[in-house]
């Protein structure tokens, strides 16, 4: 077999390795800071009883800001329906501070989580997604 | 749309590497796990094509990874015969001096008709013209006929044959090869003198020709754009 032949299969198995490792810290990295950023507003939360706080809505749009910067690199290896759910709930917390809804609030912080936690477990190389 | 487009140019280029990497065979030459990769291959290249919602990744790292699974069993399979024998099986004899092997057959999955297809496809169409015939592994059967029945050659016949030269195409559709002409160590000048000694119309120019090729013997074809082919004798040429 020729040279040629044994240098193109080292370049793509690489090539398969950068994107694998490229997934696993793109992906995961902007999904943890997702859900730290839901914790952090859940503490925030925790000490008041409405929304009409200025400290809640700058984290809602750091949270923003930070979610349609890595959809980007996201969409890259994700498939994109498996993700606009964050978006959707995403954009529905600026809604709730609108009508100071606190429960929905809550309830979309939740889903926010729950959506990044499954789609963590999802991406995950293990036995049971593998089969 | 405009995405799909150019999605479906990605994907086209892709699957355009994927199978020049694969190496030139054809689909009737290809082994059980060629054959089993290229369906995979054309399956996995349409998802992204058409489904935006998927990362154009998603098709691509299939892809890539069946090329690499490929080189890998190819590897394999040059290395260590026994492991080429499981992975793309061996040849088989259907057909041997005592006729039919009705157990290869049934191993095969073949029936009697299969096998009269496959002998009249090699251009016998009787058994008994059939000294063996070969299901190889790339499912084409093979077949030695029996002496009656192989065809005549020039070393029965103890004739002088001359051993025939592949023909260099010097011009192909009004341009000049020219790697070819390096080849057959003739000039510009000498391929243009060749079609006019060999064509009636004498103010003809390489434009006006279709094919131009010459054997080392000299021997040579000639057809120009708007006329019919002719053959000619030429001096011999001294190949490079």
């Amino acid at each position: 077999m020729k040279f040629f032949h044994y240098i193109n299969f080292i370049l793509i198995v690489l090539l398969l390795i950068g994107i694998c490792v490229c997934e696993e810290v793109i992906v995961s990295n902007s999904l943890k800071d997702i859900q730290s950023k839901c914790y952090e507003i859940e503490n925030v939360l925790s000490e008041l009883d409405d929304l009409k706080n200025m400290n809640i809505t700058m984290k809602i749009d750091n949270l923003e800001y930070v979610w349609t910067e890595d959809e980007k690199a996201m969409c890259l290896l994700v498939n994109h329906k498996n993700i606009q759910e964050i978006g959707q709930e995403i954009a529905k917390l600026k809604l709730y501070i609108a009508s100071n809804d606190i429960d929905a609030f809550r309830v979309s912080i939740e889903e926010i989580k729950f959506y990044c936690h499954s789609y963590l477990h999802f991406m995950g190389a293990n036995l049971h997604n593998v089969l | 749309m405009l995405t799909i487009v150019i999605r479906s140019i990605i994907i086209y280029l892709i699957v355009l590497l994927v199978f020049r990497l694969m190496g030139k065979r054809q689909l009737g030459q290809m082994q059980p796990f060629e054959l089993v990769l290229t369906l995979i291959i054309a399956d996995l290249a349409t998802i992204p094509m058409a489904e935006v919602s998927v990362p154009v990744l998603h098709g691509v790292v299939p892809l890539l990874t069946l090329v690499v699974l490929h080189f890998l069993l190819t590897l394999i399979c040059r290395s260590s015969q026994h492991l080429s024998k499981i992975i793309s099986g061996k040849p088989v004899i259907i057909v041997n001096p005592k006729g039919i092997d009705y157990r290869a057959m049934k191993k095969l999955n073949l029936s009697t008709d299969d096998l009269f297809e496959a002998l009249r496809a090699c251009g016998y169409f009787s058994i008994s013209q059939v000294q063996y015939a070969i299901m190889e592994t790339n499912g084409k059967v093979s077949v030695m006929p029996k002496a009656s029945s192989a065809p005549v050659t020039n070393s029965d016949l103890n004739t002088d044959a001359v051993d025939s030269f592949l023909p260099l195409v010097l011009v192909s559709e009004g341009k000049v090869i020219k790697e070819n002409i390096l080849l057959a160590g003739v000039s510009q000048q000498e391929v243009q003198k060749i079609i006019k000694e060999n064509n009636k119309n004498k103010n003809i120019s390489i434009k006006d020709v279709l094919l131009l090729t010459v054997d080392k013997t000299g021997e040579g074809y000639l057809q120009t754009k708007k006329g019919e082919g002719i053959s000619f004798q030429t001096k011999r040429l001294v190949e490079q």
